[in-house]
């Protein structure tokens, strides 16, 4: 398989401070890869060595197919990059700022105009192509910028944070348009804090932490992964501390529901043991609220002003179908329902809250 | 080679254009020689005129009036009232209603008097600057008044020989500094038998014309290094240099075409600020017009270097002004813009050799003033020339293409 990008125990040390520890990463050509990480984890890092506007400690990484280290000007002229500090000059005009760039790339004389028109038609900002930068919309700059990395046709776009502070509609109209970037052949890396964004567009994710790469699969392949791992964590039936665990539990007055909880936290049982299940009634009353609190599968359960109803419950399907019936039996309409399964957010925060621990090396193989 | 040379074009046309669009920016930066020089040219490039002083005489007659009539003449004083009680005059100088009180004894007229005849001046020597002037001023019209009267004498007398010239010993000046402790200042004026010529040898230069070459260098300095804050540190800072780094291409370019826009800024300004200085007080250039401009474009070039080499690696417009300020200010002070670097204690003149405004000011001096030649000043070339190549090596190759 092709590899836009590969890094082969890519390192940058600032000081003593390890910022990218020996990270391995494959990622597939053609492709819209998420990079995801909290603050101070490597991301920023990682992607300016990429860029080549720093240069790695120890190690390299090959970019389509050149080597950071020995052709930075041969990766610069494959790659665009639309910073997250939108880094277009804000005095000069929109044309301008594609012309400068396109010049700064060697872009032909003849070339030139004609690309920036069909960039700026494509991404609509041809009307604005005269305005100053700085008397742009954040999502006019945004596109504007999406222009000028594009202008010499990179393989591959680095898209760094590029719908923050965007408002839902043209956070859509950049989705759309990354969506066809790709479609026409070009490698997409996303940095994003937005989990919705990463999960809709990206095809791969790897999440790193801590300068290293601690997770690394397609969307659904993390919150498989992290079902999995959590359902390996639970307490084992037949093991000798669940039997102990039992015995309390059968001795404490169920009533006393402060002492089940505390049991239940002692021994590390946490909410992702439940499902959240989410209903609408409207003729919701409080015979049945009280009827529902009163379910031994209802762990806990919250009224919302919107008037709509959020229950954890044991994570299972009986369990949403009792529940439901139990509604519907006592005189309850329903409008709407939905369940909440694990979302990437809770991917990331799950990997990211773990303490060093060991990489996963070769992501992407 | 063609690419480069458009993108050094684009970072001059990119600036230029900035500059066009930022109006107040423009004016500022146009205006600012101006202000300068009239500031110091008004301020500090003018003689001492028209220094209040009251005169006492305590008798009449022929030298008197001859004496009344050569102060009166003097653009230095003006002579406020003529009294005839010496207590009033002293009192007048310590009220601060004059500067100085010319106190004419009583036996100034009698010419057969063989007595020196002794004249007081008291002088407010809380106002340095006006005593300074007044008491070399006095003691050279009180000597030229002598010599007169010695003349006189001579001729009244008949007498041919030195001694008995000698013996016509004319007026005793003494300055009674009244603020300072009443140190008086005893001299004598004696009737010359040196005749002294004064050759001066690049024709009457003021202190205007002085510093007129120096404000120039610093008005340069000002401008390239403050420039370059904004322009580099200032660039970096708003994500726009890192949209040039993410190019092929490499530092020098960026740098050169920088270097290129604020050199030309610098010398609109220095053409701006010579014109002004022309017009304003009459300045004139003795050397080579030519010249002067390429020992100021030398000397923006080094400063812009100097200012490359500062934000190499500072990557805020703040930080960068903190770095530059503890050096451009001892800079401005230590290499003779205002007083000549001998008159300075010996640890500035020895730091003075270390900064490249002190050669930049040497090298417009010998130019503007004495008319020298690049002959004449190739040691200070040699040495900005050393500089400059110093900051851009540091510069370029310590430069952070980091956002």
């Amino acid at each position: 398989m092709k590899y836009a990008i590969e890094t082969f125990d890519l390192t940058k040390q600032y000081g003593d401070f390890l910022a990218v520890d020996a990270l391995n990463m494959k990622i597939k050509n053609k492709s819209i890869f998420g990079f995801l990480g909290p603050n101070g984890a490597g991301k920023t890092t990682t992607i300016k060595m990429l860029t080549c506007l720093i240069f790695p400690t120890s190690g390299t990484a090959k970019v389509t197919e050149y080597d950071v280290l020995k052709n930075p000007n041969e990766v610069r002229q494959k790659i665009g990059m639309v910073p997250q500090l939108v880094s277009l000059y804000g005095d000069l005009t929109v044309r301008e700022n594609i012309e400068l760039c396109a010049d700064f790339y060697g872009l032909q004389e003849d070339l030139k105009e004609s690309r920036a028109d069909e960039l700026m038609e494509m991404v609509d900002i041809k009307y604005a192509e005269n305005k100053l930068v700085k008397q742009l919309s954040g999502g006019m700059k945004q596109k504007a910028s999406v222009v000028a990395s594009l202008i010499h046709q990179p393989e591959i776009l680095f898209l760094d944070e590029p719908t923050i502070g965007l408002d839902p509609t043209t956070k859509r109209v950049l989705w759309d348009l990354v969506e066809e970037l790709n479609s026409e052949g070009r490698t997409i890396i996303l940095c994003s804090h937005d989990m919705y964004e990463v999960e809709l567009l990206c095809e791969d994710v790897g999440i790193i932490n801590q300068g290293k790469l601690a997770a690394f699969d397609t969307p659904q392949g993390l919150k498989d992964t992290m079902i999995h791992e959590i359902k390996g964590e639970k307490t084992p039936k037949d093991s000798k501390v669940s039997k102990v665990i039992e015995k309390i539990l059968e001795e404490t007055d169920p009533e006393d529901k402060k002492a089940v909880e505390y049991i239940k936290d002692s021994i590390g049982s946490d909410d992702l043991d439940l499902k959240e299940l989410s209903v609408m009634i409207s003729n919701k009353d409080e015979k049945l609220m009280d009827h529902l609190k009163n379910l031994s599968i209802i762990h806990d359960i919250e009224e919302h002003n919107s008037g709509r109803i959020t229950m954890d419950i044991e994570d299972s399907d009986e369990a949403v179908t009792q529940v439901i019936s139990d509604i519907i039996d006592n005189g309850g309409n329903i409008t709407s329902i939905a369940t909440k399964d694990p979302s990437l957010e809770d991917v990331f925060m799950r990997v990211t809250s773990k303490k060093k621990e060991k990489g996963v090396d070769d992501g992407g193989d | 080679m063609m690419v480069e040379t458009k993108k050094i074009w684009w970072m001059f046309k990119k600036d230029l254009l900035v500059l066009w669009r930022h109006p107040p920016r423009l004016i500022s930066i146009l205006l600012f020689p101006i202000i300068m020089i009239t500031l110091f040219g008004y301020g500090m490039g003018g003689t001492l005129e028209n220094i209040p002083v009251v005169v006492v005489e305590q008798s009449h007659g022929q030298v008197t009036d001859a004496t009344l009539t050569a102060i009166k003449g003097m653009s230095l004083y003006d002579v406020k009232d003529i009294l005839t009680d010496p207590d009033k005059g002293k009192q007048m100088v310590q009220s601060g209603q004059v500067k100085a009180a010319i106190i004419l004894p009583s036996n100034y007229d009698n010419l057969s008097d063989t007595q020196p005849k002794s004249v007081l001046v008291d002088v407010d020597s809380s106002d340095q600057m006006a005593s300074s002037a007044i008491l070399p001023a006095t003691q050279a019209l009180f000597s030229q008044v002598s010599n007169q009267i010695g003349m006189q004498k001579l001729e009244a007398m008949n007498l041919t020989s030195a001694q008995s010239a000698q013996s016509a010993s004319a007026i005793q000046v003494q300055s009674n500094q009244v603020a300072a402790a009443s140190q008086g200042i005893n001299f004598q004026s004696i009737m010359n038998s040196i005749n002294l010529q004064i050759d001066k040898m690049y024709g009457n230069i003021d202190y205007i014309d002085f510093l007129v070459p120096a404000v120039i260098g610093m008005t340069v300095l000002f401008g390239c290094m403050f420039g370059m804050g904004e322009s580099l540190a200032g660039e970096r800072e708003r994500g726009e240099l890192a949209r040039l780094f993410m190019t092929p291409t490499s530092v020098a370019t960026v740098v050169g075409g920088k270097i290129i826009s604020k050199v030309t800024v610098e010398i609109v300004r220095a053409i701006i600020l010579i014109v002004a200085a022309i017009v304003l007080f009459g300045i004139v250039i003795n050397g080579s017009m030519v010249l002067t401009f390429l020992v100021l474009a030398l000397g923006a070039l080094c400063f812009v270097g100097f200012g490359i080499m500062i934000s190499a690696r500072v990557s805020t417009q703040e930080d960068y002004m903190q770095m530059v300020m503890p050096i451009t200010m001892p800079m401005m002070f230590i290499s003779g813009v205002f007083y000549p670097i001998e008159t300075m204690p010996w640890i500035f003149q020895k730091l003075a050799y270390v900064f490249p405004l002190t050669y930049v000011n040497d090298a417009l001096r010998s130019v503007m003033l004495k008319g020298a030649g690049v002959g004449d000043i190739w040691v200070d070339i040699v040495v900005l020339v050393g500089f400059t190549a110093l900051f851009f090596a540091l510069g370029v190759t310590r430069f952070n293409r980091d956002i």
